[in-house]
């Protein structure tokens, strides 16, 4: 029985993905893609769920749907009729040539990871309670990967002084026009 | 001995950069002072080695000497070296003697010429070239010599290069020795393959041995090499144009000194030359045809420069006819006597030519005998010894070959004599025809109008002094070899070359009679003609037309060789060079252009194009991931 | 674990970044390409975690906060950009931005 609601939910939250990825690429405002980016997001953070990150489904929920995807609908709204894109113009060929590039990845790494990993993928692992805890990033973070820990960080300074930069040249660049 | 050789070898070359390094520094007279003094100090040098000889006996008279291994390759070394021998000094002297006269005239005749200091350099330079050719010790240099004093002759042809005439006449000259040079480098060639070495006598040694193909292809490139240095048939056609050159050049390089090299060569190589008998044969046979024809050619010869011209070719013939027969030293003989004789002639043309403001026709000229009675004499005795009028110097050397021939005693050898003796006619008819009208008869209005002395005299010092001395060289000269009296020139050079026959004092007698008839009647006969005026000259139209063509020599090689040449290259300048040659890589430049632009086009700036290239690329390295495992 | 193994939520991974990558192949707007580049990084994220429940490995997680991480940073230059670009008035198309052409 529990067996049998994991996989529903699993197909739902899966579909969900799959469907809002799709609508996300396919919708001419980019507002509604923006719409649809938070249902992949929200989708994707029940399947963390089913994998036992909490924490990360958590994080991705503030980070992502709360931070990111607020960015873009402020700039969307900024943007206002500009934002308006129409579909690919240009030749057919590229259609097709990304098309199937995109497909050939996907086969690709199915098979890869297939063929990889045949038999040990059977075999899962046994976890603790605390696996995906925010106890436990916690303790990963500041003792196997410190050094991830401090580059994310200036990572993130850099972007937010380069954010910083590029808003005020174009503040700069208005005044004078 | 030697570094009295090396010393006479260098200092026209010192001069001669001296000269050229000084430039516009020093004065064109001192120029020309430089340079016949280098030449003066060679021959001084000259007869430095001539009496250290003297002073030795035998087999010491023979020294060769080596600067440095100049050339080495596998087995084959070649040094800077030079020979010293009697017939080498002998060679010395006469170069650097006559030379330094003619160099020294020459500061009197090119005075006021724009370029006098380049020319006075060339003359160094020609020395030098010469005196390395007789100097050279083996093949090699002597190629060397020879080379550059092709070069020399060129560059003292085209000595007025504002005269298209003598640019066309240098290259002329330039070309045809080129014919020769190109047969000698073979021989060479053939002589490296057989014995490994370019030295003299090894090579003399093997001439034997070798077999007789070899010898006679080895004997016949020298031999194209000495005919077309000497200007004899069939490489002849080059020395009347090259009279377009200053006079004493055409004294000293196509009268005295490099055309006589063809004879040099001969001699000094006769071994190879005796183990190929066809071609010392060869050597006589052209030798008596040419002097026969220029001597025909010459008697309708306006052009006083041209008259003497072609007097050269016939005496250079008179001394392949010796070299051929085998009698060397009195080939070299007449070498010695025909270099006075014939500088003298031309030195003192140059004295009329001078005087006369550069006329040059022998048909406006006359009467001179009175305007210029010195010249006049010198002339005279240079036509006398030139048509080998005894006691004169000409008489004993030109008569010795002919006897010779005689003495060779074979249907052969009278051929050759008879050829001699027309020959002498010839010589004394043209000779005495144009002293006859240059000199005899009343001045024409051309002269009247353009004779002018120099400073009361007939010209300056420097002209008159050295035709001066050159006149008693050609007077006395011939007292070196009195045929069966004393003969020391020949036993000067028995060490050298030993004749391959030797007249008996009655064909020496017998041949001096019959050879002094036909110039005397050759001399009557132009007397008869062009002084006297009792007849006119025969008139046969096709026969004067013809030796004034030259018997269409020029004709016949523009046809032959010019014409198809010129032809082949303009259909390759059509169809090679055009279309593959300059095609080719014209279509590489275009084939690299159109491949830079065709792939400079993938970087399109189109944002989505470089992401597709990404994620393709992306793809197939996955595949090749996959395929590995 | 319960459910689906591994294997399917690699399918589902691998479909997501496809799906990312046609987006940013052939979509004009640079907003939606950025959208599309999202799901890219989020097909990457989950395939992270999965394997990180598979192997029981927590670093899978840190990864992907790692990943999540940089994915803001980019957001943020990439959103300042496309509003420089805005107020220039240059027209919002990716194959307007030809200037890194060869």
């Amino acid at each position: 029985m529990g067996d049998f609601i994991v996989w529903l939910v699993w197909i739902g939250a899966a579909v969900a993905c799959v469907g809002s990825g799709v609508l996300v690429i396919s919708f001419q405002n980019p507002f509604f893609s923006a719409i649809a980016l938070i249902g992949n997001l929200a989708s994707l953070a029940v399947l963390y769920l089913l994998l036992s990150a909490e924490f990360v489904a958590a994080a991705q929920v503030l980070v992502y749907a709360g931070a990111v995807v607020v960015m873009f609908l402020f700039v969307i709204a900024y943007l206002g009729g500009q934002a308006d894109a129409p579909w690919a113009g240009r030749q057919t060929w590229t259609l097709y040539a990304a098309a199937i590039a995109a497909g050939a990845i996907l086969i690709e790494v199915v098979m890869a990871v297939g063929l990889a990993t045949s038999d040990r993928l059977t075999d899962e692992a046994r976890i603790e309670e605390s696996f995906g805890s925010p106890a436990e990033i916690g303790r990963l973070f500041l003792a196997d990967h410190l050094l991830a820990f401090e580059v994310t960080s200036i990572v993130l300074l850099v972007a937010a002084v380069g954010g910083v930069i590029l808003g005020a040249h174009s503040r700069r660049a208005d005044e004078r026009a | 001995m030697t570094a009295a050789a090396w010393i006479c070898l260098c200092s026209p070359l010192a001069g001669a950069l001296a000269i050229t390094l000084a430039g516009t520094r020093i004065s064109p007279r001192l120029a020309g002072y430089v340079s016949t003094g280098s030449v003066a100090v060679a021959f001084v040098a000259a007869v430095v080695a001539f009496v250290a000889i003297l002073g030795k006996d035998g087999e010491e008279r023979v020294a060769e000497s080596t600067a440095w291994s100049w050339l080495t390759a596998g087995d084959l070394d070649v040094g800077l070296s030079i020979l010293v021998d009697p017939l080498s000094v002998v060679m010395m002297l006469i170069v650097s003697g006559v030379g330094a006269l003619i160099v020294g005239y020459s500061i009197g005749y090119m005075d006021g010429d724009d370029e006098e200091r380049r020319y006075f350099a060339y003359m160094a330079l020609f020395v030098f070239s010469m005196l390395l050719l007789v100097e050279a010790g083996n093949f090699l240099i002597l190629l060397v010599g020879w080379g550059l004093v092709g070069l020399s002759s060129y560059l003292l042809i085209g000595f007025h290069h504002e005269r298209p005439s003598a640019v066309a006449a240098a290259k002329k000259a330039f070309v045809m020795n080129a014919v020769g040079d190109a047969t000698m480098a073979l021989a060479l060639f053939l002589l490296i393959y057989e014995t490994g070495t370019l030295d003299y006598f090894p090579n003399f040694e093997a001439a034997d041995g070798m077999s007789s193909t070899v010898v006679t292809l080895v004997a016949l490139g020298l031999l194209g090499g000495a005919v077309a240095k000497s200007a004899q048939i069939p490489l002849h056609t080059w020395l009347p144009d090259a009279m377009e050159g200053p006079t004493p050049v055409s004294a000293l390089i196509h009268a005295a000194t490099m055309v006589t090299a063809g004879v040099y060569l001969i001699v000094r190589t006769h071994p190879i030359f005796e183990a190929a008998p066809a071609i010392q044969d060869l050597a006589a046979g052209l030798g008596a045809l040419t002097l026969l024809v220029a001597g025909l050619i010459a008697l309708v010869q306006v052009d006083i420069k041209r008259v003497i011209a072609y007097s050269t070719m016939s005496q250079i013939g008179y001394m392949f006819l010796g070299a051929g027969v085998g009698a060397y030293a009195n080939g070299i003989f007449h070498l010695m006597t025909h270099a006075f004789f014939k500088a003298l002639l031309f030195l003192a043309a140059g004295i009329v030519i001078h005087a006369l403001v550069g006329e040059q026709d022998i048909r406006n000229m006359g009467g001179l005998r009175r305007l210029m009675p010195r010249t006049y004499v010198a002339m005279l005795v240079g036509a006398l010894a030139l048509a080998g009028m005894p006691p004169l110097s000409g008489f004993f050397s030109k008569d010795s070959i002919l006897a010779s021939a005689l003495a060779l005693d074979s249907v052969w050898g009278y051929v050759l004599f008879a050829t001699g003796i027309a020959g002498a006619f010839l010589t004394g008819l043209y000779t005495f025809r144009m002293l006859f009208l240059v000199f005899w008869g009343e001045p024409t209005p051309y002269v009247r109008e353009h004779h002018h002395a120099h400073h009361g005299k007939e010209g300056p010092f420097s002209m008159t002094s050295t035709v001066a001395v050159l006149a008693m060289l050609a007077l006395v000269g011939g007292a070196i070899q009195i045929a069966g009296i004393w003969h020391p020139l020949a036993d000067f050079l028995h060490e050298s070359v030993e004749p391959l026959v030797e007249p008996t004092v009655t064909q020496d007698w017998v041949t001096s009679l019959i050879a002094v008839g036909a110039g005397v009647a050759g001399i009557w006969l132009a007397w008869w003609i062009y002084a006297a005026r009792r007849a006119a000259a025969p008139h046969v139209p096709w026969a004067r037309r013809a030796l004034e063509h030259k018997l269409y020599a020029d004709e016949a090689y523009d046809v032959v060789f010019y014409t198809p040449s010129a032809a082949i290259a303009r259909g390759f300048a059509r169809f090679v060079e055009g279309p593959l040659i300059a095609g080719s890589i014209a279509g590489l430049t275009r084939g690299f252009r159109e491949v830079g632009l065709g792939t400079g086009r993938i970087q399109s700036g189109y944002l989505r194009s470089y992401a597709l290239a990404i994620l393709g690329g992306v793809a197939l390295l996955a595949l090749v991931f996959i395929s590995v495992r | 674990m319960r459910g689906p193994d591994v294997t399917w939520y690699l399918a589902l991974a691998g479909t997501l970044f496809a799906t990312g990558a046609l987006g940013v192949l052939l979509r004009r707007s640079p907003l939606i390409v950025l959208l599309s580049l999202e799901i890219m990084l989020n097909g990457a994220n989950l395939a992270l975690i999965a394997f990180a429940r598979s192997l029981g490995d927590g670093s899978g997680q840190i990864f992907a906060l790692a990943v999540m991480a940089v994915a803001a940073s980019e957001v943020v230059v990439g959103l300042g950009l496309i509003v420089a670009m805005a107020r220039r008035n240059l027209e919002l198309d990716v194959d307007e931005m030809t200037t890194l052409r060869g």
